[in-house]
């Protein structure tokens, strides 16, 4: 019997990296395409026959950077090497400005049945900002093209808490986002690395500071203009109109396995962490170089740490942490085991204690890693 | 050897002037060491001490020495402490000397240490022989700094030498004036003995090795002696003298430097400054006046983590065996949990107290506002001494304040005296008196260097004070101060709370009219290293029931990870496990987390 996992497929190309970005993604390296397709493809074969899946996300980078044909020959040694589940959701990342119609209906015939577009402002000049390659029109336009290619399902990704940018940009970009109707919106703060550009530009005090506060009370709008829209809030940064929650995402969060795929891809099988390799050119020669091994990093975790994981995971849904699933899968009273924790964070009213689920509070939201790393394991010092 | 032939002597210089160097070079000329053994000598006892855990210092050398005219002379070289905390070591290490080298640096002239180890030394009739050490150097001014010592203190240029300790130039010359200038010891053999303790340290094997100069009488092995200071009775078990490795020795005669072996078990039964005599058949007057260290600077010491307090007792315990001026007693704070309020010389000696607990016995501490020993009448009648802040009584309790005032030596070029007079004026300084010293160059241009004294509160010299001095003066200025008395003071103590709780750390004593000022200092610098807690933080400071300053520290609104994929996970959880970890170096205050550095910061201000 086929294990039931979701597949993760990472590609790492750029036609430009955006100023905020610190993800493994390469621009200027367009040229190799073809031959990570070809080196993705072999990886997908070595894990042959293993697998049932129940969801596919093409995640980067820029996925839509593959040509319709590009993904056609993925998707056919996906179908070789797995059994695909019938209802299976199958998402693909694309940034707007690049999309034509006939483009999306070629996607919709391989299989694709959900967009998620990198919208991530209306405004041009906070686009400008982020160094994204569209403008606002843009963008509106990828998202009219994809519904009239035939998607339902479109999810678009927005920033808040840019250096400067005030709680009115951010309200007209919600509104108008929201106007449009997709079925399911991300919200991310922006949050910088130190080698992102924008950090650099911070520190040398061409922009503003990022000011948590105001990214706060841009968050508290959206949790309260987005109900209005009629989405329901159900993970930390994302919503969705009843039944359109990312599956793929879903269970990630509620600790169910999954294959990533590609460079840096991570995955969660037999209760082992495992990354890929990061670097683009160590993948490509260890997988032409045939080896078996393209993992940098091998962690597994051990019953205590998976409850943790667990539990942090579980808290970032709207529906929390389910008393009787960790009952049942980890054997625990929730309650009792963490009952020191739980009542000391219900005292801070970031933890909301109900008959049979804990969850997070609307405070609590704000200030999850408060509540998260009390429910890690001591480390052995 | 005839005591006619012994010269005790020691090296005065303020800092840097090249104490040690000249020392060094003393050792390697009269041939107690080949140059190439100094370095290899020194090394040996390294291992020694290595092997056997007995600590050697060579506090005091004998060197044999033959002079121009074939006589040989004894010559004992004693070290003295070269800061100004330990002023009272230095004074008792002059009473073990005739004679005194005085070492003044040709790029820098007189310094502010320079005069104050030379009054110390005429006060006790020392033969004191001027030099002008650094001729070697491009930028010495010999001729500038030989007038300067002809007018400030007194010598014919004819009494002075030019010497460069580096290269050896002029120090044979040295060594003949010492023994031609220097008196010989004046004691006598057969009277009852006579022995001063200029230093001590304890020794794990032999117990406290007491560093001593014999004056009348004869020291021997196995002797069984007397303090007459303390009251201290102890036995010789080994006896000696440093060339500069310690070599036993059966008998130490009047006039002789040397050290004993005592088996006692604390440098605190063995004090510096006490006279040893005979335990039956003594003398009856000791040599000097024996006084106990009196600390003058006080702190608490606590422990980061309330569970290292009695690795830091034994800390402490340890440090005192060899330390007999550092004074503890346990002291409790409400936030701070257990600890000890110490006392120190000074600042540079809770400087080395401190760094020397954290790193030789490796803890993590907190130490409080260092603050002086108030004496306070209150309005009952009763008298107390207060060395802490939090004992500070209720203003309308009090009837008079006394504090205590030190008398301030500053040498500087003249183009800072403006701006010196203004730092003495924010640190209450009360002005005495100027004095007009040499030309020396500065930054390329001639200067009259100045002598200014001041008096001023010591509590005011615990802050920033140096600080200020070093930079308003661009580091020219040299300084020195003395002890002066108690005086009479308005004092108030300005507390400070943080979320409405009173945190003694923090709490000092000032003039009322620094209240305001402190105040805002003190909570603004709170606001800026206490991290944003999960609600509104006040920072207050007080005095009495008024509030003179305050911030709001205000409430963390947001602190989550946005993004968490499948691909984040284990990332984003090693960020979470630095969270942790982060929370546990934190101290608590009641419900606030404040960082360890916060207290450092705070005592900064001063």
């Amino acid at each position: 019997m086929r294990e039931s996992i979701g597949l993760y497929l990472h590609f790492p190309f750029c036609r430009r990296r955006c100023y905020y970005c610190s993800f493994v993604s390469t621009e200027n390296r367009e040229q190799d395409i073809p031959v990570y397709l070809e080196c993705l493809k072999r990886e997908i074969s070595n894990h042959s026959g293993r697998f049932h899946l129940k969801s596919i996300y093409f995640g980067g980078g820029t996925p839509s950077l593959m040509t319709a044909g590009q993904f056609a020959e993925l998707f056919d040694c996906i179908g070789q090497a797995f059994t695909i589940d019938k209802q299976a959701e199958i998402t693909v990342e694309m940034n707007p400005g690049m999309l034509t119609s006939g483009y999306m209906e070629d996607l919709r015939n391989c299989g694709v049945n959900r967009l998620s577009i990198g919208v991530q402002s209306l405004n041009d000049d906070e686009l400008g900002l982020l160094g994204r390659l569209h403008t606002a029109s843009e963008a509106l336009a990828a998202f009219r093209t994809a519904c009239r290619s035939g998607f339902d399902n479109i999810n678009m990704d927005l920033i808040y808490g840019l250096p400067g940018q005030g709680i009115e940009t951010w309200e007209k970009t919600l509104n108008l986002a929201a106007s449009l109707g997709p079925r399911h919106l991300s919200l991310y703060c922006l949050s910088l690395e130190a080698t992102a550009i924008l950090a650099g530009q911070i520190e040398a005090g061409i922009l503003p500071p990022l000011d948590p506060d105001m990214a706060a009370g841009q968050y508290e709008l959206a949790e309260a203009m987005l109900d209005g829209y009629g989405y329901r809030h159900y993970e930390i940064s994302n919503w969705a109109k009843p039944g359109y929650e990312c599956r793929h995402n879903l269970s990630c969060w509620l600790m169910e396995p999954y294959l990533g795929l590609g460079v840096a891809a991570s995955s969660y099988l037999e209760k082992h962490r495992r990354t890929n390799v990061a670097c683009l050119d160590e993948y490509i020669y260890l997988v032409c170089s045939g080896a078996a091994m393209l993992i940098e990093t091998d962690e597994e975790t051990g019953c205590d740490l998976q409850l943790a994981e667990a539990v942090i995971l579980a808290l970032r849904l709207e529906n929390g942490a389910d008393i009787a699933r960790f009952n049942r899968e980890y054997g625990i009273d929730l309650l009792k085991h963490y009952s020191c924790q739980i009542s000391e964070l219900v005292d801070l009213g970031l933890l909301s204690r109900k008959e049979n689920s804990l969850s997070l509070t609307p405070k609590g939201r704000l200030l999850g890693n408060e509540v998260f790393w009390r429910f890690l394991p001591e480390q052995p010092s | 050897m005839d005591q006619k032939s012994i010269r005790n002597f020691c090296i005065i210089a303020h800092i840097d002037h090249g104490k040690s160097t000249l020392a060094d070079r003393l050792i390697e000329l009269t041939g107690t060491l080949r140059k190439d053994k100094i370095i290899q000598q020194v090394m040996d006892s390294m291992d020694l001490e290595r092997e056997r855990g007995i600590t050697i210092k060579a506090k005091a050398v004998r060197l044999g020495y033959h002079s121009g005219a074939g006589e040989l002379f004894r010559l004992n070289l004693i070290d003295t402490p070269g800061h100004v905390d330990f002023s009272y070591e230095v004074s008792r290490t002059l009473v073990a000397c005739e004679g005194a080298v005085l070492v003044i640096d040709a790029t820098q002239g007189i310094q502010a240490q320079t005069l104050a180890n030379i009054y110390i030394a005429m006060e006790h009739n020392l033969e004191v022989i001027p030099v002008i050490n650094k001729i070697d150097l491009p930028g010495s001014e010999p001729e500038h700094v030989m007038k300067e010592i002809e007018t400030v203190l007194g010598y014919k240029s004819s009494e002075v030498l030019l010497i460069s300790a580096k290269t050896g130039q002029g120090v044979s010359e040295l060594i003949e004036a010492i023994v031609n200038r220097v008196p010989p010891p004046a004691g006598r053999s057969d009277l009852p003995l006579r022995a001063l303790i200029f230093d001590s340290h304890y020794d794990d094997y032999k117990g406290v090795i007491a560093y001593i100069r014999v004056v009348d009488g004869v020291m021997e092995t196995g002797a069984k002696l007397r303090l007459m200071g303390q009251g201290t009775h102890l036995e010789v078990l080994e006896l000696g003298y440093f060339a500069p490795g310690p070599t036993p020795e059966d008998r130490l005669e009047a006039g002789e430097v040397g050290y004993i072996a005592t088996g006692l078990k604390s440098v605190k039964e063995c004090r510096v400054g006490d006279t040893i005599t005979l335990a039956s058949g003594g003398a009856r007057q000791p040599l000097i006046g024996y006084e106990l260290p009196k600390p003058m600077v006080f702190a608490g010491i606590y422990p980061t983590q309330a569970d290292e307090y009695a690795d830091l007792r034994e800390a402490i315990e340890k440090l005192n065996l060899n330390d007999a001026s550092l004074t503890f007693e346990p002291e409790s704070s409400p936030i701070l949990g257990q600890g000890f309020r110490c006392g120190f010389l000074g600042l540079l000696h809770l400087d080395i107290v401190v760094e020397r607990l954290e790193r030789e016995f490796g803890l993590s501490l907190v130490v409080t506002v260092p603050g002086v020993k108030f004496m306070v009448t209150k309005t009952n009648g009763e008298r107390l001494a207060v060395t802490s802040p939090v004992d500070f009584p209720e203003p309308t309790e009090i009837q008079k304040t006394e504090e205590p005032w030190v008398g301030i030596s500053i040498i500087t070029p003249s183009g800072f005296i403006g701006a010196l007079m203004d730092v003495m004026q924010e640190y209450e300084g009360a002005y005495k008196h100027t004095e007009y010293l040499g030309q020396i160059t500065v930054m390329g241009e001639e200067s009259q260097r100045v002598r200014l004294e001041y008096e001023m509160p010591l509590r005011s010299m615990l802050t920033t004070f140096y600080d200020s001095l070093k930079s308003r003066s661009r580091g020219y200025a040299s300084l020195d101060h003395e002890f002066l008395g108690y005086r009479e003071a308005r004092l108030v103590k300005l507390d400070v709370m943080v979320n409405e709780l009173k945190v003694d750390a923090f709490s000092r004593i000032i003039p009322p009219e620094k209240a305001h000022d402190t105040g805002k200092s003190v909570v603004s610098k709170l606001k800026e290293v206490i991290p944003r807690q999960l609600f509104k933080v006040p920072i207050q400071a007080a005095v009495g029931s008024r509030i003179v300053a305050r911030e709001d520290i205000s409430a963390r609104r947001k602190d989550v990870l946005a993004k968490c994929y499948g691909g984040d996970i284990t990332r984003k959880r090693k960020l979470l496990e630095k969270q942790k970890e982060g929370k546990k170096k934190m101290k608590m205050i009641g419900r606030v987390e404040v960082p360890k550095e916060a207290f450092l910061e705070i005592m900064k201000l001063g």
